[in-house]
């Protein structure tokens, strides 16, 4: 193996990217069109083009993809996470075209990508599954057979997409009137977001933790379960917040839950990295949920704990490297690490994606903090895919201290040009039930339920005096540049010596199209004005 | 001398060019502000001793959006023409834009982010009731299903499934 194709964009291709050059491998990105400026395109030693915007006609597109890993000479593929990392036939057409699909076999994505199989395996492995429907219903199943389903296992009940993932084509319905609008919004989104409408029921457990265990495969049958991810902070079954080791897992409970996870893809002979999510009561028993036959977008905290880089173990077990790891290495955790997916979402607004240009952007660094980002100063967010722009993590000896970091780092988090979950992070790290480590997969959707709405980012007094002093700064510092005034609605008495011939500078944007603040590509006004305070000074 | 508006105040301010900075005069209030520009669009202030980081955005229409060590702060410049920018996009419901004060008025359904239509759930002449789903509007791969503001009949629907559509776009007029 020498040149790595990446079937993906963001993040995680630029998490990939690293991985190859940490390797000594070369890498392949590709892109559609709004994504040509992009950081994982930049970053790639070589970069293809895949046709248009709309998933389906570029990374989702098999072909395109298939034809641009033989084009470029790459002799493997990594899918990633989403797109098309959990689709058997991707799987199998790079296996037919000679290329080593990073990831487990098409026979096993088929198997543990299919919800209702993945049951039966885990059920067969002897691990004890959520009570739900036996068989899937396909597209065409009458919604009075599902609603019959749902009655035999009784309400709650949760409507799930057979090939979801994400939350997506998902929805909890509490009693039989809000079966049937539910079933259609779930089938709607599950074949729009997997080209597969087909879902099947499962009873909703009361007050359930998610841990899931993250597992590796080699090809000679050894299978190696890792200390467990908590991920109960989610919302709207999205998972925004993940930990490791859970504060609700003892020593006794994490051997007994990474060897039920270890003998479901011993069962079906997984290789390569993959995770099997279960659902843990407050008694302590759990119940597989499914398994997710790819890297996880919360790797990088189990990588934290341990010390391994998951990616690097992804590609080396696909070139057939023996998993020669110590077992107690990777079951006991070394500290503990905190993950915050941080979204180009609006929180004040209900969590509606922000897409539209970044203007100015500082990551969070220092002592143990970790960013995996794909968005850096003028990225445009676009409207076409997964609104993550960064993970940023924590590491810490103990909880507190990570925690204590985390927050430290969302304090230096500095996105300007879009709105991102960070100002809702500052406030879940700091609520007593998180800190508390009291908390259930409903608990953050509880809280916001309480907040009515209410926003996380409410300027206080000094805030609010600050920023008017450094509003009237600025538009003093620029008037005084010979800038004119930044739009229609900045109005300076007495008249600021607006200037026709500037009109332009100001149009092509503030501070302007591609430029990282600072980096300043015009040397006019602001550089001059800076050096004469200086001078001055 | 700037009437610049935050939240639901507006305060007059007077800067003036100082040694080492600024002269700044809020409401009467006169302070040494010590402020260094960092780059473009930021600037280091050193109030009292206390170091602020502050970024500067252009926001539409004009109005800034002033970082204050990383906390949001809407923010406008400009003189108090009879009040004309108080409040000038304050008190609305995302997506759902009054286009009058009396109820018997027609409402439109806007946006309230860019996206694409999936589903268009009624058509003109429909009655529909409040709170029912009118258009379902893709974006990042999520469906987020739009409700009516109120009770009443559909004018007309501006937009066709698959249309790609723009925030604010309006999508659907209940008379």
């Amino acid at each position: 193996m020498r040149k790595i194709l990446i079937a993906n964009r963001g993040e995680i291709a630029v998490r990939v990217v690293r991985a190859c050059r940490d390797l000594g491998l070369a890498s392949v990105a590709v892109y559609s069109e709004c994504d040509r400026a992009s950081r994982h395109v930049r970053l790639a030693d070589e970069a293809r083009s895949i046709g248009p915007n709309a998933p389906v006609e570029s990374y989702l597109h098999s072909g395109r993809l298939i034809d641009a890993a033989r084009a470029s000479g790459a002799d493997a593929v990594h899918p990633g996470y989403g797109f098309l990392a959990e689709n058997e036939a991707f799987a199998a057409a790079c296996r037919e075209a000679g290329l080593t699909f990073i990831g487990p076999t098409p026979e096993v994505i088929a198997l543990m990508g299919s919800k209702t199989a993945a049951r039966e395996a885990a059920a067969a492995a002897g691990v004890p599954v959520v009570p739900g429907t036996d068989r899937p219903f396909d597209a065409a199943a009458p919604e009075s057979a599902i609603a019959a389903e749902a009655a035999r296992i009784g309400y709650p009940v949760l409507i799930k997409a057979v090939a979801g993932g994400g939350g997506k084509g998902m929805r909890a319905v509490v009693s039989a009137d809000d079966l049937a609008s539910a079933i259609r919004a779930a089938r709607s989104e599950a074949g729009a977001a997997f080209g597969d409408a087909a879902v099947y029921l499962e009873r909703r457990l009361v007050r359930p933790r998610h841990v899931e265990v993250q597992l590796l495969g080699d090809r000679y049958g050894t299978v190696l379960p890792f200390v467990e991810r908590e991920c109960s902070i989610q919302r709207r079954h999205q998972k925004v917040i993940e930990e490791t080791p859970s504060p609700a897992v003892s020593g006794d409970l994490r051997a007994r839950i990474a060897s039920a996870a270890a003998a479901v893809a011993r069962s079906v002979g997984y290789t390569g990295a993959g995770t099997i999510e279960f659902l843990l009561e407050e008694d302590g028993r759990f119940y597989f949920l499914e398994m997710n036959t790819r890297l996880q977008v919360e790797h990088p905290i189990t990588e934290l704990v341990t010390g391994l880089d998951l990616v690097e173990w992804q590609i080396r077990l696909a070139r057939g490297e023996r998993l020669d790891l110590d077992p107690a290495t990777v079951l006991t955790p070394r500290g503990h690490a905190i993950e915050c997916r941080i979204y180009a979402e609006d929180p004040d607004a209900g969590f509606l994606p922000s897409p539209g240009r970044i203007v100015a952007l500082t990551a969070p660094g220092g002592p143990f903090v970790r960013d995996d980002s794909g968005a850096e100063p003028g990225t445009e967010v676009p409207i076409f895919y997964d609104p993550l722009i960064s993970k940023l993590s924590a590491w810490g000896g103990t909880r507190p201290q990570a925690i204590a970091r985390m927050q430290r780092a969302l304090r230096e988090y500095d996105v300007r040009g879009i709105r991102t979950t960070v100002p809702f992070f500052r406030w879940m790290l700091a609520e007593r039930s998180f800190q508390d480590g009291e908390f259930h997969t409903a608990t953050l959707d509880d809280l916001l339920q309480r907040r009515q709405g209410e926003p996380f980012s409410t300027p206080d007094e000094d805030d609010e005096e600050v920023a008017v002093i450094a509003a009237a700064i600025h538009a003093s510092a620029r008037r005084d540049a010979g800038d004119s005034p930044p739009g229609d609605a900045v109005r300076l008495k007495p008249d600021p010596g607006y200037v026709d011939g500037l009109r332009g500078d100001v149009a092509s944007g503030f501070p302007g199209p591609l430029t990282p603040a600072g980096a300043g590509s015009r040397t006019g006004g602001w550089k001059r004005q800076a050096r004469l305070e200086a001078l001055r000074a | 001398m700037y009437e610049v508006e935050t939240g639901a105040r507006t305060r007059s301010v007077r800067v003036a060019r100082a040694a080492g900075g600024y002269d700044v005069t809020v409401d009467g209030h006169e302070r040494r502000i010590d402020a260094v520009p960092i780059g473009r669009a930021a600037w280091s202030l050193l109030i009292g001793g206390r170091s602020y980081d502050v970024g500067v955005v252009e926001a539409r229409s004009g109005a800034l959006t002033v970082y204050v060590n990383g906390r949001m702060v809407p923010v406008t410049v400009g003189s108090p023409v009879r009040g004309r920018h108080r409040g000038a996009s304050r008190g609305q419901t995302p997506g759902i834009d009054r286009a009058g004060p009396d109820p018997g008025l027609a409402q439109t359904l806007t946006a309230p982010m860019p996206g694409r239509v999936v589903k268009v759930l009624v058509k003109a002449g429909d009655a529909v009731r409040a709170r029912q789903g009118l258009v379902v509007v893709e974006a990042m791969k999520m469906e987020n299903e739009l409700r009516a503001p109120r009770a009443g009949i559909v004018g007309e629907v501006r937009v066709a499934e698959g249309a790609l559509v723009e925030a604010q776009t309006v999508l659907v007029v209940i008379e």
